[in-house]
């Protein structure tokens, strides 16, 4: 079948009335004074239906729902629920933990803010520079992903697209930041969530409904064909629940989330943006299924084509538009989300806390930091996405290094004896195991083989052990990792090392933990919780007189 | 067989429909409070 195009016009008109609609809501939320504080965490009170929201948005990406369809396409009928039911279920099981990080510092705007206050300088500037660099390749991702869509579905070429969606999403999150980035986050979510309502079974109907299973069913292996195939769990489900935990703890993206909503709204928010996030990828993962039945091959073999591919093919103009948006929509929402994280932690952690003397932070400083920090931030984001550097090591990179944290960083919020030198030196010691592992430096086999594996069941146990910790405590936490471990050690040992990938993510875990552990459980320290939320706090106190008098002096959504 | 499969696919969008229920309900709710309360909504 011929594949459509949308006009110059039309994918004009959908940007300028996609863009213009976000920066309209911008602008009625818009201070003629931002506050740097609500610059970054918006006063630590949005309600359920804009944090939900923002939420749900901020976790789907472009680069998800390429990915989900990837997977369905690669592994068959059970592929996107390998991609998307894991990550679902990490928004989920780091709700324990936000709940607690919420607690003992009420009022913080960035996790590594917090692990200053909690361990010192190395600790918070391990995170801070994860999470900027993290932003960036993020940031890069999703212009990447518009220059391709904008390409692949118009006459405009791949370097207009990334200047166009730049440019948009610079334009409304620029003046207020993070509150822009999270009400438009609301509007976003509509529009993704509406045109996976529609566009799902659009195609499904169009394609031939179930009359596609019939013909098509032998263009699927008997691992594709199997809803329980090893291949996809191996390949693509494990790896992905080792690396989604990292990047739930690591990304200051949720985080920033996590000290925006209101305290008593954590639980029904995570909730939500968990059944949200999982049907959504699920939903467009089944895309990638349904080519496989029909035969289909990627444009220039790149599986990343083929969700605009099959809507070029099956779908009308106006159906074209809607997809057309939710991409723009769920790129457009995690790139204001990175550029709202990576100026906190520029205001936040390297400004107020590390340039400006303890506590002089000049809060009018600090929102021009904030400003600065995005036009360049989006500066190297639309330089690495013209192809001038290839970023996708550094990315292994940040994974490592958030992995590597999950486990110091949990233990840091809730066992008294975490040092700050357990918590460094374990995250840099597993780090560089992990590259050794991930890149094979030295070849997997034989007796070194066997160690790694050996680690990696150790690292299950961890992953699993600290999700049943969250929401059931230490006591089956601990049986959870130890019954885990046992219980996989038999099938793992001697094999799991065959799969470098997953090996490495799991040997990162289990090195930091057992270091932490073994570095902490017999030192003397008694660590006073309390200190934390004495130590970080807001920057800006604008008294409520002075509050009121700015709301009356701008138009606001009433 | 079909039929299932059929189903497994076509879920998706249902549950998809039923979070955007829940999500504008809030978000409508977020606004008549902040309107009640003479805020802005964020």
């Amino acid at each position: 079948m011929e594949m459509q195009q949308l006009g110059a016009p039309i994918v004009i008109g959908l940007l300028v009335v996609f863009f213009g609609g976000t920066l309209i809501m911008s602008i009625m939320i818009g201070k003629k004074k931002e506050n740097a504080d609500g610059y970054m965490n918006a006063g630590h009170k949005i309600g359920f239906g804009i944090s939900a929201a923002s939420m749900t948005a901020t976790w789907i990406w472009a680069s998800s729902m390429y990915a989900s369809a990837t997977s369905g396409y690669t592994y068959g009928i059970s592929g996107p629920i390998h991609y998307g039911l894991w990550g679902a279920l990490m928004i989920l099981f780091i709700y324990p933990f936000g709940k607690r990080i919420r607690a003992v510092a009420p009022r913080a705007h960035t996790l590594a803010e917090v692990m200053r206050a909690r361990h010192g300088r190395s600790s918070q500037l391990m995170l801070a520079g994860s999470n900027v660099l993290g932003s960036v390749i993020s940031l890069t991702s999703n212009f990447i992903a518009g220059g391709a869509l904008i390409s692949m579905l118009s006459p405009f070429s791949f370097t207009q697209g990334i200047l166009f969606v730049a440019g948009g999403v610079l334009l409304y999150t620029l003046w207020s930041g993070f509150r822009a980035s999270v009400l438009t986050d609301f509007a976003q979510v509509v529009a993704m969530l509406g045109a996976v309502i529609i566009i799902v079974p659009a195609v499904f109907f169009t394609a031939g409904g179930t009359d596609m299973f019939i013909a098509g069913a032998s263009n699927l292996t008997p691992q594709q064909s199997n809803f329980f195939s090893s291949d996809a769990f191996l390949n693509q489900g494990a790896p992905y629940i080792a690396a989604v935990l990292a990047y739930a703890i690591g990304n200051q993206t949720i985080a920033q989330r996590l000290f925006a909503v209101r305290e008593d709204l954590i639980k029904p928010t995570f909730i939500t943006a968990t059944i949200g996030y999982g049907a959504t990828i699920i939903g467009i993962g089944m895309l990638g299924v349904m080519a496989l039945y029909l035969g289909i091959e990627p444009v220039d073999g790149d599986t990343n084509n083929l969700i605009p591919q099959l809507a070029s093919t099956f779908l009308g103009p106006v159906l074209l538009g809607v997809l057309f948006i939710m991409i723009i929509g769920s790129l457009a929402s995690t790139a204001d989300s990175d550029l709202s994280a990576l100026s906190s932690i520029m205001m936040a952690d390297i400004y107020g806390q590390n340039i400006a003397k303890k506590g002089k932070a000049n809060p009018k400083t600090m929102l021009l930091v904030g400003r600065i920090s995005m036009v360049v931030a989006t500066g190297a984001g639309l330089y690495f996405a013209s192809g001038a550097l290839n970023i996708l090591d550094l990315l292994v990179f940040v994974g490592a290094l958030w992995g590597a944290l999950v486990f110091p960083v949990i233990a840091s919020f809730y066992w008294k004896k975490v040092t700050n030198a357990a918590f460094t030196t374990s995250v840099l010691v597993a780090l560089v195991v992990f590259i050794v592992v991930r890149f094979e430096w030295i070849e997997l086999t034989g007796a070194y083989g066997i160690a790694i594996d050996v680690l990696s069941v150790i690292g299950i146990g961890v992953v699993l052990g600290i999700m049943a910790f969250g929401f059931f405590g230490k006591k089956v936490g601990v049986t959870v990792g130890i019954v885990a471990s046992l219980a996989s050690a038999p099938f793992a040992i001697g094999f799991l090392h065959d799969y470098a990938v997953l090996s490495g993510s799991l040997v990162a875990y289990a090195v930091s933990t057992v270091i932490c552990y073994f570095m902490s459980f017999r030192s003397t320290q008694n660590f006073d919780f309390k200190v934390i939320s004495d130590r970080t706090g807001d920057f800006d106190v604008v008294s409520d007189a002075a509050a009121d008098l700015d709301r009356k002096s701008t138009p606001t959504t009433r | 067989m079909e039929i299932i499969i059929a189903i497994y696919m076509l879920v998706w969008p249902v549950i998809v429909a039923g979070v955007l229920f829940v999500l504008v309900r809030g978000f409508v709710k977020d606004w008549r409070e902040a309107r009640a309360e003479g805020r802005s909504i964020i």
